[in-house]
């Protein structure tokens, strides 16, 4: 799969790209800082990825505001996004959702931990048909 | 001389004489006779007289029956002389019966005012408009308005009086119960702490001095003067247009808020409760108007606003903040968790032993440092705004905690009484009963564990007791533990929070909590919560 993953954190960055390589997987990762630099990465329409991964606390463009951004571009909108955050906020939860999300995973703090729910997610998302323009 | 001559001189002696003594009885003859006739004058003279007096008395009886009010003649002592019928049944005496002064009837509190009112009878002639209460026959006291006028002789002495009386009681008991009534109600007027206003069409004609002061004017200063001279700008259309409704008989009373203008030009605020006032025809002659000071009530409401506003927001920055701190002080955590992991991983033949046991201590801190943010985060985000009531089953809440938390083979929870169901907000129920009983597992060193939870009720609480067979805490620390951050045990998954949970969460629902516990014999939670 082709993989954006937007998130601000170097290390999160190196976490994914360990765990891929650790499960053996070939995904291919790309990485954006912040919500703009990830909708210049979407522009090209035959360029899209197979899945996205949205941290929700960046600076200039932060995970809600981007996703409302996708949400509302015909051909953005059918990318699963998943948020792939550090705490659990009720109101972010709700907000994500009601905006149209595919799943909401809480960062756990033991990598090994981390591993194994990263796993699940890929997994998951590599046996769904996804929507191709 | 002889005998001759001495008798002739006798002679003409006796004729002298006898000439004198008839003279004499002719004159005695003539006054009779006079004084005969005078007598007989004087007596044609007095049976004239008699026969006037006679008619004049004949006409005054005649008067005095023809007179309907009571009509009395006493002499100069008081004494009844003579009075007509209609004052004999007034005053309940005959003084044809039985003499009858009239200085016995008057009441004692008029005396003063009775003998000055006689001394100017005496001195004019006259008397009008005498009042005052007389006690009658028979004993009762009634309320007389006399007119009188004093009765002369010949040489113009005053020699009696007489006097028409007439009996005001009925209208003077009415005249007392007024004047007791509006003193009454000037008593309430005058103290009461609202102000009162009575206006006709819109000018000012009566007021209390509440009012007055209100405004801050003299007294006296607002008679006369329109309403509206009174009314702020922006207020006056407002009660114009009630005013008229009230006026075409569309409305009886009106409350209004608006704002008056104090004589200094400030404002005030008040409730204006109208009042018509309507004459026999149904118009309305007066409006009365309350008036109560509300500005400083309206302040404080504005205040209270205000405050509540800035704490909903402060609240709500509280909550944001809150979460922000947690995820920028979580995210690191994870970046280091992830590079010790990483370093051990990656190095594991170039560090010895000590260096994986220290990355390793590394780890178990940085797990301390996460559950102690949870903990804030928890703590923080306890307020009365985010409470979600519902009934909720306890047994079951018992029974999920039972299933979620660690629990080791040698520890027992049990339920000795069926809990009850209540009504309250699920999660924070859960995190109380969630931290009381890992407090109560996690300190537990027994062979046997066991954690026994019960309930009972108040009119207003319900009850419950958390006991263990635990390590117990020691007396020193039974305050403590429900502070935050007052951690007893350096256990890793202790952040000190717990506690402080529980009791903020009990703080919430208004009720109690209690802790009884020996040093190696185990701890007791009785805690309450408030019925809704």
């Amino acid at each position: 799969m082709n993989i954006l993953f937007i998130e601000d954190d170097q290390i999160e960055g190196m976490k994914l790209q360990r765990t891929v390589s650790n499960l053996g997987m070939r995904h291919t990762i790309k990485i954006a800082q912040n919500g703009e630099e990830a909708l210049e990465l979407l522009q090209d329409p035959h360029a899209l990825p197979d899945l996205i991964l949205l941290d929700l606390n960046m600076p200039r463009m932060n995970g809600i505001e981007f996703l409302s951004r996708i949400k509302n571009n015909e051909a953005q909108k059918y990318l699963p996004t998943v948020i792939l955050t550090t705490s659990m906020n009720r109101e972010d939860l709700l907000e994500c959702y009601r905006i149209g999300i595919a799943g909401y995973v809480i960062k756990p703090l033991k990598y090994e931990d981390y591993e194994t729910k990263l796993q699940r997610v890929l997994e998951y998302w590599e046996v769904n048909e996804l929507v191709k323009p | 001389m002889g005998e001759t001559n001495k008798v002739l001189l006798l002679k003409k002696a006796l004729e002298r004489q006898k000439k004198a003594r008839f003279q004499a009885e002719r004159i005695l003859e003539e006054k009779s006779k006079q004084l005969y006739d005078v007598t007989r004058h004087l007596q044609s003279v007095n049976d004239r007289l008699e026969h006037i007096l006679n008619e004049k008395a004949s006409e005054l009886d005649g008067v005095f029956i023809n007179i309907i009010d009571p009509y009395v003649i006493m002499d100069l002592e008081f004494n009844v002389i003579n009075m007509n019928a209609s004052a004999k049944e007034f005053l309940g005496f005959d003084h044809t019966i039985e003499p009858l002064n009239l200085s016995q009837l008057v009441h004692n509190d008029y005396m003063e005012y009775t003998a000055k009112s006689i001394a100017t009878l005496l001195e004019v002639g006259t008397l009008k408009n005498y009042r005052a209460k007389i006690i009658v026959g028979d004993g009762t006291e009634k309320f007389v308005e006399v007119n009188s006028s004093l009765i002369y002789d010949k040489e113009r002495n005053p020699i009696a009086a007489q006097g028409i009386i007439r009996d005001i009681t009925q209208e003077t008991e009415t005249k007392e119960l007024l004047a007791q009534q509006n003193k009454e109600l000037d008593i309430i007027v005058e103290n009461s702490p609202l102000g009162i206003v009575l206006t006709d069409q819109g000018i000012i004609i009566k007021t209390n001095p509440r009012f007055v002061q209100m405004l801050g004017f003299e007294e006296g200063e607002l008679i006369g003067r329109h309403v509206q001279e009174i009314s702020a700008p922006g207020d006056i259309g407002n009660s114009v247009e009630l005013i008229k409704k009230m006026n075409s008989g569309e409305l009886d009373n009106f409350s209004i808020v608006k704002n008056y203008l104090r004589k200094n030009g400030s404002e005030l605020m008040a409730k204006t409760s109208v009042n018509a006032f309507k004459n026999r025809q149904g118009q309305v002659e007066y409006q009365v108007a309350m008036v109560e000071d509300i500005t400083e009530q309206r302040n404080l409401e504005l205040q209270k606003e205000k405050l509540l506003k800035e704490l909903e927001a402060s609240n709500k920055g509280l909550k944001e903040y809150a979460h922000i701190v947690s995820h920028d002080l979580k995210s690191p955590l994870r970046s280091i968790s992830a590079l010790a992991t990483w370093l051990g991983e990656d190095h594991e033949e170039v560090l010895n032993e000590d260096g994986l046991n220290n990355l390793q201590m590394m780890q178990e801190k940085i797990e301390a440092m996460d559950t102690l943010i949870d903990g804030i985060l928890k703590y923080s985000s306890i307020d009365l705004a985010s409470l979600e009531n519902n009934i909720i089953d306890l047994n079951e809440i018992v029974n999920e905690i039972r299933e979620v938390i660690f629990v080791p083979d040698h520890v027992r929870i049990v339920i000795l009484n069926p809990l009850p169901e209540i009504c309250a907000d699920r999660t924070r129920i859960y995190q109380l009963f969630q931290n009381i009983i890992s407090n109560a597992v996690n300190h537990i060193e027994a062979d046997e564990g066991l954690v026994k939870i019960s309930s009972s009720e108040s009119p207003t609480h319900w009850h419950f007791r958390i006991e263990d067979n635990g390590i117990g805490i020691p007396k020193e620390y039974h305050d403590k533990i429900f502070k935050v951050f007052q951690s007893l045990d350096n256990q890793k998954h202790s952040s000190g929070i717990g506690l402080s949970i529980v009791q903020k969460i009990v703080d919430l629902y208004e009720g109690e909590i209690m802790l009884e516990s020996e040093v190696g014999k185990g701890t007791v939670f009785n805690f309450t919560l408030k019925k809704s």
